[in-house]
Order: structure tokens, then sequence, then C-alpha cells
């Protein structure tokens, strides 16, 4: 039986995947690699093409061109013996409002084939044991939320697909809900891929990241090499820029400066800051404000995209 | 997995007013003839000799109607179950086949209007039997009358439930389900081929089989179209 025991490398795999609505390139040339195990932080702004490529992995759309491997098998030919092991949540969750969440989980349970205890495990998982016998039409949308997370779990995924899980969800849902997708690969060895808009709920629990900007990867890396790009800086208001910049730079601290604005991006440790203000004060330039400025994603993606340009 | 989806389906059609609609149908149909035969049996009594046949006749004169419209209600009933909260991309996420998924649809509808046909059947016959036409009751004939719409009615719900499939807008289909009820109800003034005719029964060669015959045999067409059409769509 040693032909069984291959491991895969890649849990997901695509390879220039392509999906064009008439003229528009919804997405182009996705090289997506999730490695096994891991939590993929599926990042990009809203329209940049997260959902479609999601959908695309799910087999729900068929690709214009290039190719969905998942757990090393080609989507094309082996769905079925794919989505057996794939649970997803894809953009709203979705539900029968007239039938109870009980009811609900039973309908996808009938068909995904597993014992009826794990409908009550999952409601306990997401915190809806309370509610299982009410109608998902009265619920809120973050009760929605964790029934949709609920839906995904039901047949024990070895790749969970969510897409904006933490939508409408309050702030102890979401912290609840980050605890338990940190949870899963460690104790029932999923491999996640998680899609945000929101860089600050990627970086919580993502593992890896790949962002995605007008339907292309521009960036697939661990969490640490992204966090060296989203460093802060510091921004000086000053009553002269250029000659604060000289001052700066003669203290050996490299800087910025626009107008009467100076900006420290290598270095913004505590002593460096501290060094810069006093050379500051030292030449007699008026300091109005220093400031923290955290770098946004939107910043970052327009940082990796015209660096992509220069290439 | 056909018994798998079938069992989901029904389940999901639970408290949707599918199995209120199914017995309303058929019931109606006969309690118009209740109404007509109360009023004025004297007089029509006075127009056909085998009282059976003419009593047939009439309620024959309302399932054509009675069956596109239960088609285009339950059809819209079926597919908004899905569309209401777009459970599309949940469903077909899940391990099944499309055309499964299409055909257990499809299975539903018809299984609940041959239902309705049954239930045409036995309330015809009970309330005929209680109207004492004498003489025997003419079998064949009600078979014919109850079961014969139903399969000519076939190509209207493969139509049907193809635009209720695959639309977006829900505004077609219902545009096709007025346009489906209107045509039905001019049946009388449509040509032979005319798919709306087949329900009444009625053709050239004064064989209601036939027209039973061509909806089974076009409705399986339409479906098949259907079907292939759902299977390359992208899920919405």
């Amino acid at each position: 039986m040693g032909l069984e025991v291959i491991e895969v490398e890649y849990i997901v795999e695509t390879k220039n995947l392509t999906k064009k609505f008439g003229k528009e390139t919804a997405v182009e040339g996705l090289n997506m690699k999730i490695p096994r195990g891991e939590i993929y932080g599926f990042l990009g702004p809203n329209g940049a093409g997260k959902t479609t490529t999601i959908r695309m992995l799910l087999g729900l759309m068929k690709p214009t061109s290039g190719s969905v491997h998942v757990f090393g098998k080609d989507l094309k030919r082996d769905k079925l013996n794919i989505l057996r092991k794939v649970g997803s949540l894809v953009e709203n969750p979705s539900y029968y409002p007239h039938l109870t969440a009980y009811e609900n989980l039973e309908a996808m349970r009938k068909i995904v084939g597993c014992e009826k205890a794990r409908i009550h495990e999952v409601l306990e998982i997401v915190g809806l044991t309370h509610a299982a016998h009410k109608k998902v039409k009265g619920f809120s949308l973050g009760m929605r939320q964790r029934l949709g997370i609920a839906q995904a779990l039901l047949n024990r995924p070895e790749l969970l697909i969510l897409d904006e899980p933490t939508n409408g969800l309050d702030p102890s849902g979401i912290i609840e809900v980050r605890n338990l997708i940190r949870s899963l690969p460690r104790q029932y060895g999923m491999t996640v891929l998680i899609s945000s808009h929101l860089l600050s709920e990627i970086e919580q629990v993502a593992t890896t990241v790949g962002i995605v900007s007008k339907g292309k990867l521009i960036y697939q890396d661990s969490i640490e090499s992204l966090r060296r790009h989203s460093q802060h800086h510091i921004a000086f208001r000053v009553s002269h820029g250029e000659r604060a910049w000289r001052s700066l730079m003669a203290a050996g601290i490299k800087t910025q400066f626009q107008g009467d604005l100076v900006t420290l991006s290598d270095q913004t440790d505590d002593a460096t800051v501290a060094t810069a203000v006093r050379a500051l004060v030292q030449d007699q330039i008026a300091v109005y404000r220093v400031e923290e400025e955290r770098r946004t994603l939107e910043e970052i993606f327009l940082q990796m995209t015209t660096k992509e340009r220069a290439v | 997995m056909m018994g798998k989806l079938l069992r989901v389906e029904l389940m999901k059609i639970r408290r949707k007013g599918f199995w209120f609609l199914t017995f309303l149908g058929p019931i109606g149909v006969v309690a118009l003839q209740v109404v007509n035969y109360s009023v004025r049996w004297d007089y029509l009594r006075t127009l056909s000799d085998d009282h059976w046949l003419f009593y047939l006749e009439n309620v024959s004169g309302f399932t054509p109607l009675a069956l596109v419209l239960g088609i285009a209600i339950l059809t819209s009933f079926m597919a908004s179950i899905e569309n209401e909260t777009n459970a599309w991309k949940q469903l077909l996420a899940l391990p099944v086949r499309k055309t499964s998924v299409y055909l257990a649809k499809f299975t539903v509808l018809s299984g609940l209007l041959f239902l309705a046909s049954v239930l045409l059947c036995l309330a015809t016959l009970v309330y005929g039997l209680t109207l004492d036409f004498g003489g025997g009751v003419p079998i064949i004939e009600l078979l014919e009358y109850s079961f014969y719409p139903f399969f000519a009615a076939l190509p209207i719900l493969a139509l049907q439930l193809w635009v209720a499939m695959v639309s977006e807008n829900q505004g077609w289909p219902i545009t096709v389900g007025v346009l489906n009820v209107i045509l039905t109800y001019s049946a009388f003034s449509l040509p032979d081929w005319a798919f709306w005719k087949w329900p009444t029964l009625l053709n050239s060669w004064e064989e209601p089989m036939y027209s039973g015959l061509m909806g089974l045999g076009v409705g399986l067409v339409i479906y098949m179209v259907g079907m292939m059409d759902f299977v390359r769509r992208d899920v919405k």
C-alpha cells in the first residue's frame, strides 16, 4: 500500500488559472500554492477576483484556461472525490430559511453522509446549540454566519475554504471564530484557505499570505515576510522640510521629505526616533507633530503593483 | 446518490405549501363541477345521453389550466428554495453531480404533479358516483382524462424548470409561466404542433393518447436540453 501514502506537497495548486467574463478578465494567470497544514490568507480588495478564484477551486465555475489541483488531483477529473474532503463557506452564508438550523445541517448531512451526532458536534463548535431547533429565518447575521461555518465543518474536511468568515460577527464572535480557525490545523490536521479584504483580519490567523489585485496574484509568501512590508513609519511635520532632511542625514538617519513632511521608514525603533528629535531640536528646526503611520493594505498594494510594473 | 438527493429535496419542500397546492389543484377542478352539477343538473341532463362521458369532459375542461398553473407555481417555489439565499453555491460545492441535482428537482415536481393526477382521478370518480348517472363507470376514459394531461404537460414542465433553474432574474420564469397559462387558455385556436394544446387532449387525429405520447417525447427532449444548459453554466 506504499503508493497511497505519497505526501502531497501542496493541498491546493493552481497553474495559470484564468477566468474571463466576456471581455473582462476577472482572474489572470493565477498560480496559487497552499502547503499542507497552513492557514492561507487570501487578501485583496473587493472585486480583485478572490471569490471568483474560490468558486473555481470548488468547481462552481469553469476556468477559461489553466488548471486546479486539489490534494494533488485534477479538479476537472476528480471533482466529486475532491469535494468530499472540502468544506466551504462562499460569500454570504447560504441556508434554507424555512428550515431550522438542525434541519439545514440534516439536509446537508444526507448528502455528505456523516453520522447524525456530527450535527450536534458542529453546532456546539460554533455555539449554536441553543438555537438548533429554531428556523433560520429569525437568525441574526452573526448566527447565520456561524451556521455557515458549521455547514463548512460538517463533513470533517481536510481543506476548509472560508470566504470572509467574520462578516457580520460581533467582536467577541470574531475572536471566537479566529481562535477556532487557528486551532483547526493543529487539532484536525486541516488546511485552511481564508479570504478577506482586511489585512488586520488575515495577519492574526494566517501563516501564509497570497495577495490578489486586479485578478493577479501579486504576492505569495509567509506572513513574516509580509509583516516586513507592512512596517510602520514615523512622520515629522517640521518648519523646514529640506533642512530637517539634511540635519537627519548628518545624524546618520535616512529619511524622505516632501514639503514640510519628513518620513522615517527604515528604522522606526524608539532610539532612532529619539535621536532624530534631538537632532532636529539641536539644529533649531521646529517640530510640530511626530506621527506614527501604519501603512494600510491599500498602500502595500500600491507599492507592490508599482514595483511589479517597474520589473 | 439519487435516493439521497430526493430525500433532501423532499425535506426542503417542507412548510412551503407544496403539498397543499398539490391537493388544492385536483380538488379545485372537481369542486367546480360540484358547483356546476348542483346548480344545473336538470339542464345538463338534457345535453347528452352518456352522462358519465359528458361529466368527464366537463371536468377535463379545467384540468389543463389547473395543471399549467400548478406547474408555474410549483416550479417557481422549487427554484426559490435555492435562489432565496443563493444556496446553489452551497449545494453544488458538495459532492453531487449537477445532472443529479437537476433530475432530483424534476423528479419531485413531476412526482407531485402525478400525485395531483391520481387525486384528480379519485375525486372525479367519487363525485361522479354520487351523481347517480346510471350505467357503468367508463374506467378507460376516466384514466385517460386523468393521466394523459399529465404526460401532455411535460414539455411545459421541462421548459418552466429550465428557465427557473438558470435565470438569475426571477422575472423570466414568471413571464414564461404567464405565457404558458395564456397559451394553454387559448389552446383551441392553436395548431396541433403547439405543445400548449396537448394537455387539452384535442388533436386532429381525435386520439387523446397521441397528445400524451407527444408530451412524453418532447418533454424528455426539452428536459435534456435544459439539463445540459444547467450543467454548462457557472453557478450563480
